[in-house]
């Protein structure tokens, strides 16, 4: 009887030896860094805009054109934003009726364009006159093409340009969004 | 025919109403901490947890959605690779409403997979907060993610377990056998 108690006694020391350094292990160390304590945040001074009744093949432009809203770097780090636009959608009945937001800022049949200027910005754009086409692809709003990123406390004034469908069913309110983001630079 | 319906058509559509026009252009404001995690020597099998905090600078009550972002490979930091799989990382709440001037906070979740592939690997991807809107103008926050793993499993952890219990069970059968084999037999 004693030798069958030291047999197991010997066989569990001997398997927890072996055993738990291998689970001690297996909770290894997972390092966690957050960076201080960075808090990352933009603000914009308007975010509506109200052309109210729109004609058909028709540019319209914020008014002032290209001081309408302002982004300011609200946060402790420097970023960079960007920007995306979306399908505009009839408010009363949202899957049954849209405008589809072109890829180069032209219009079509329910096809309508976005665009952006950024103040002080003449040049950008497939014009060259500073107007940058808002896409349904996440697109550089600033900076671009490699530039300085924005630090706290800057600010960047712009200013839209919608051209309307040549073609679109009227009487219908129409509600779209523009989405301005930010990640840390 | 079709050409004149057309421009009949075209002519009675002049005018419709874009964007909604009862609410006045406001600003709004609100902030994501940390702007940036880093977690390294993950093991391929384990998990990791860290918070997120929202806080909300605006007078009304907000609420906030939660997404993964895979940024282009030109916005990545150097040497980062794509995130391989969304479905790793989880919220625990992927929509939060948040008091006004508050904040609250949001756990996230992140699992590797045990898969040798994972191993070794240096990743990237974003984290988006953004605030519901109907506004023409939305603000969406991104967090980066930085996910580094270990260069290997812990193989040889496991052997050692293995070969642990595989020697218990050895040892404690040769004890049984022994016991029986030396047990006196009735007569």
């Amino acid at each position: 009887m004693k030798t069958v108690i030291t047999s197991i006694v010997i066989s569990i020391i001997l398997a927890l030896m072996l055993s738990l350094p291998a689970l001690a292990q297996e909770s290894g160390t997972i390092t966690i860094t957050m960076t201080g304590v960075n808090e990352i945040s933009i603000s914009l001074d308007k975010t509506q805009w109200l052309p109210g009744e729109v004609a058909a093949d028709t540019e319209y432009i914020t008014s002032p054109p290209i001081e309408w809203c302002t982004l300011t770097v609200e946060g402790n780090c420097n970023v960079n934003t960007f920007i995306l636009g979306e399908d505009a959608e009839w408010v009363d009945n949202p899957g049954a009726y849209k405008w589809t937001l072109s890829n180069d800022g032209t219009n079509g049949e329910n096809v309508y364009g976005l665009q952006f200027r950024i103040s002080g910005d003449t040049t950008r754009g497939p014009l060259g006159d500073g107007y940058v086409p808002i896409t349904k692809i996440e697109s550089e709003f600033w900076p671009y093409s490699g530039g300085s990123s924005l630090a706290p406390g800057d600010t960047k004034q712009f200013g839209l340009k919608l051209l309307t469908p040549n073609y679109f069913v009227g009487s219908r309110q129409m509600q779209t969004q523009i989405t301005i983001s930010a990640a840390t630079a | 025919m079709i050409r004149c319906i057309k421009l009949a058509g075209f002519i009675a559509v002049l005018l419709v109403i874009f964007l909604p026009s009862y609410t006045l252009a406001r600003e709004f404001k609100f902030s994501v901490s940390p702007a940036e995690v880093h977690i390294d020597d993950l093991s391929p099998g384990e998990t990791s947890e860290f918070e997120l905090t929202i806080h909300n600078k605006e007078e009304l009550t907000h609420n906030f959605t939660l997404t993964t972002f895979q940024p282009p490979e030109e916005q990545r930091r150097v040497g980062r690779d794509e995130f391989p799989d969304d479905s790793w990382i989880s919220f625990s709440s992927a929509e939060i409403e948040v008091a006004a001037n508050s904040e609250a906070a949001v756990n996230v979740t992140l699992t590797i997979p045990r898969e040798p592939k994972w191993a070794g690997k240096e990743w990237e991807t974003w984290l988006g907060v953004a605030a519901e809107s109907s506004d023409l103008l939305g603000v969406k926050l991104y967090v980066r993610l930085l996910v580094s793993t270990k260069a290997a499993i812990g193989v040889g952890s496991n052997a050692g377990l293995v070969a642990g219990i595989v020697v218990g069970i050895v040892l404690l059968g040769y004890g049984v056998y022994y016991y029986f084999r030396r047990k006196p037999k009735p007569e």
